[in-house]
């Protein structure tokens, strides 16, 4: 008898026996959800590649007479397009800025399939979708005489190496 | 005094009743020829126990339901046999698909049955869950208590669309490589997780045969797994939620003024009553009230079987008449010109040619948002179970003005667009 009101009054005003059991509650909740959604997270670490076995974004091209003045070459394979004005030589991509086609040379510039961007002949939007204009990339004149160009490098627009 | 010996079984007997005891074993009734037998079938039989004993003659009625859920289940078993089929022979490989594909089509005995069955299962079931998701909305189906069952619906719809995607980049033609391309990058314009979301997809920063692997393991496993368990839930919840939607009028309306009151000390005095006798008085009327509903067996049955039948049917003339489109192999430098997607997502590609955010992210998440939330925002209780009910008025045509909105894009994105997605016209 004694034993019963003690556990009664024990739950009823002093609480302590309650909140410890909530504290469990909570901290077993806390440790199953929580070790649940790590698991879920290590998932997508799993399937996230360390190491891409993609193409080199630097290479070379050629000599320069492999481009001769006033031509505009489209290197498919490399997603880029060689522009040779005079003396001058610059690289713009190919991959067209709204969703990653590949822009098809155009009598006006570029033209998309796709969705219909269209680019001037420096890369500029002038018309559809395309949210910016086509990137130049770096080019350099390599010590062995061949053009190198950075695809990871973009330069601003209307900037040619000059030979 | 002398116990009861049962006949010792003789050996000989057992065999030759075997058959008939392995059968017996396996199904525990015979052909039902009562309605005790009736309801036993439909509830011990492990492939029809899903279904109710009885079934409300509302949910029968071709016109209510045009059975668009079932066809869309049947068409879904018809993809996972075929698609089953089709994993004996293709390899996820940029190098060896396409030509997997050309062997189904040349060696491969019924290969082009199959593939042509496999493919336009998958553009029928588009088709068939959006009329479903239609019927739902229109009948006002989503209506409490089945606000839930509604949200889990509209994920199936997502998902049938997300394996139509990703089944129809495996062979890897043109279609297949530009739509990854696409795809791809739509999901890179998401805010915040947009770009991780693309590398993840593709596997690295070009789509190349990481990409192939990835979207081939999403296609026959991830998405496959996720589906059938929404297809369990959507099933089970329209049991508890009390089977399929129906007007409050589709149930006769049991008044109780209308039942002439007798006191059961009228009909036979000084007597004291038992439970039978109370159930079988004129008050309570168990077994009396024309409650509607008719047994499954083999009402319901016999419905879904010439629902199967029927779908089987249409898909295979359909798949003997008609070769699944494959188009020329990859070509990395080249997209076809003009490039369009299947047309469930020309819609899509229409909106994406006027911007790729809004397009692509922004319109079809608000619009999914919606269609999650068209329960939890329509909260009035009238207008259930009838077509175009004019209670639903506003609901309706907010919902009806989208589907429209939709099918132009889908029928401009088809018809009046040309090389480089410039209008044309088609005559």
């Amino acid at each position: 008898m004694a034993v019963n009101l003690k556990r009664s009054s024990g739950e009823d005003s002093d609480g302590g026996k309650t909140s410890r059991r909530r504290m469990l509650g909570w901290l077993t909740g806390v440790g199953l959800f929580g070790s649940a959604g790590l698991s879920a997270v290590s998932n997508f670490v799993f399937i996230k590649p360390r190491a891409t076995y993609g193409q080199p974004q630097r290479f070379s091209v050629g000599k320069p007479e492999d481009f001769p003045e006033g031509t505009r070459s489209v290197l498919g394979a490399r997603g880029i397009c060689i522009v040779r004005e005079g003396t001058k030589l610059a690289a713009i991509s190919t991959t067209c800025t709204h969703l990653g086609c590949t822009v098809a040379s155009a009598e006006t510039g570029f033209a998309c399939p796709c969705h219909g961007s269209r680019f001037d002949p420096d890369g500029n939007v002038t018309g559809g979708p395309a949210p910016r204009p086509l990137p130049w990339f770096q080019v350099t004149l390599a010590p062995n005489g061949e053009i190198e160009v950075d695809k990871d490098i973009e330069i601003t627009p209307g900037s040619y190496l000059t030979l | 005094m002398s116990p009861v010996t049962p006949p010792k079984p003789s050996p000989f007997a057992a065999l030759l009743e075997l058959p008939g005891n392995v059968w017996k074993s396996i199904f525990r009734n015979p052909l039902p020829s009562n309605d005790l037998e009736r309801s036993a079938t439909s509830f011990t039989n492990f492939f029809l126990h899903i279904h109710p004993v009885k079934v409300h003659k509302n949910s029968l009625r071709p016109a209510y339901t045009f059975g668009l859920g079932l066809i869309s289940f049947f068409l879904f078993v018809i993809l996972i046999v075929t698609g089953i089929l089709l994993m004996f022979y293709y390899v996820p490989s940029t190098t060896q698909a396409y030509d997997q594909m050309l062997d189904l089509r040349g060696t491969v005995a019924f290969g082009t049955l199959l593939r042509n069955m496999h493919r336009w299962s998958a553009h029928a079931m588009v088709a068939v869950v959006f009329l479903h998701l239609c019927r739902v909305f229109l009948t006002g189906s989503y209506k409490k208590p089945r606000e839930f069952n509604w949200v889990v619906g509209v994920i199936l719809f997502l998902l049938t669309l997300f394996m139509s995607f990703t089944g129809y980049l495996l062979p890897w033609d043109q279609l297949a490589f530009w739509a990854i391309t696409v795809g791809t990058a739509i999901a890179g314009y998401a805010p915040i997780v947009g770009k991780d979301m693309q590398f993840l997809l593709m596997g690295g920063t070009s789509v190349g045969q990481e990409a192939l692997l990835r979207f081939y393991v999403l296609h026959v496993a991830v998405l496959p797994s996720v589906l059938v368990l929404a297809i369990a839930i959507h099933f089970w919840r329209i049991r508890k939620d009390g089977g399929l939607s129906r007007s409050e009028d589709a149930d006769p309306v049991i008044s109780l003024e209308a039942i002439p009151t007798v006191k059961a000390s009228v009909l036979e005095p000084k007597k004291t009553y038992g439970l039978q006798g109370l159930v079988r008085g004129p008050l309570t009327k168990v077994g009396q009230i024309p409650d509607n509903t008719v047994f499954s067996w083999p009402n319901l049955f016999l419905a879904e079987l010439f629902t199967f039948v029927v779908t089987l049917s249409a898909i295979l003339i359909v798949s003997l008449l008609f070769n699944a489109p494959l188009e020329e192999p990859v070509n990395a430098l080249h997209p076809p010109n003009p490039a369009k997607a299947p047309w469930y997502f020309l819609g899509l590609q229409e909106m994406v040619s006027y911007s790729a955010f809004w397009g692509g992210i922004g319109v079809p998440t608000i619009f999914v948002l919606l269609l999650l939330g068209t329960p939890y925002l329509d909260r009035g209780p009238k207008g259930v179970g009838k077509w175009f009910s004019r209670d639903r008025l506003l609901a309706n045509t907010i919902f009806i003005t989208f589907v429209v909105a939709n099918i132009i894009f889908v029928i401009i994105g088809t018809f009046f667009r040309g090389a480089n997605w410039s209008f044309v016209t088609p005559w």
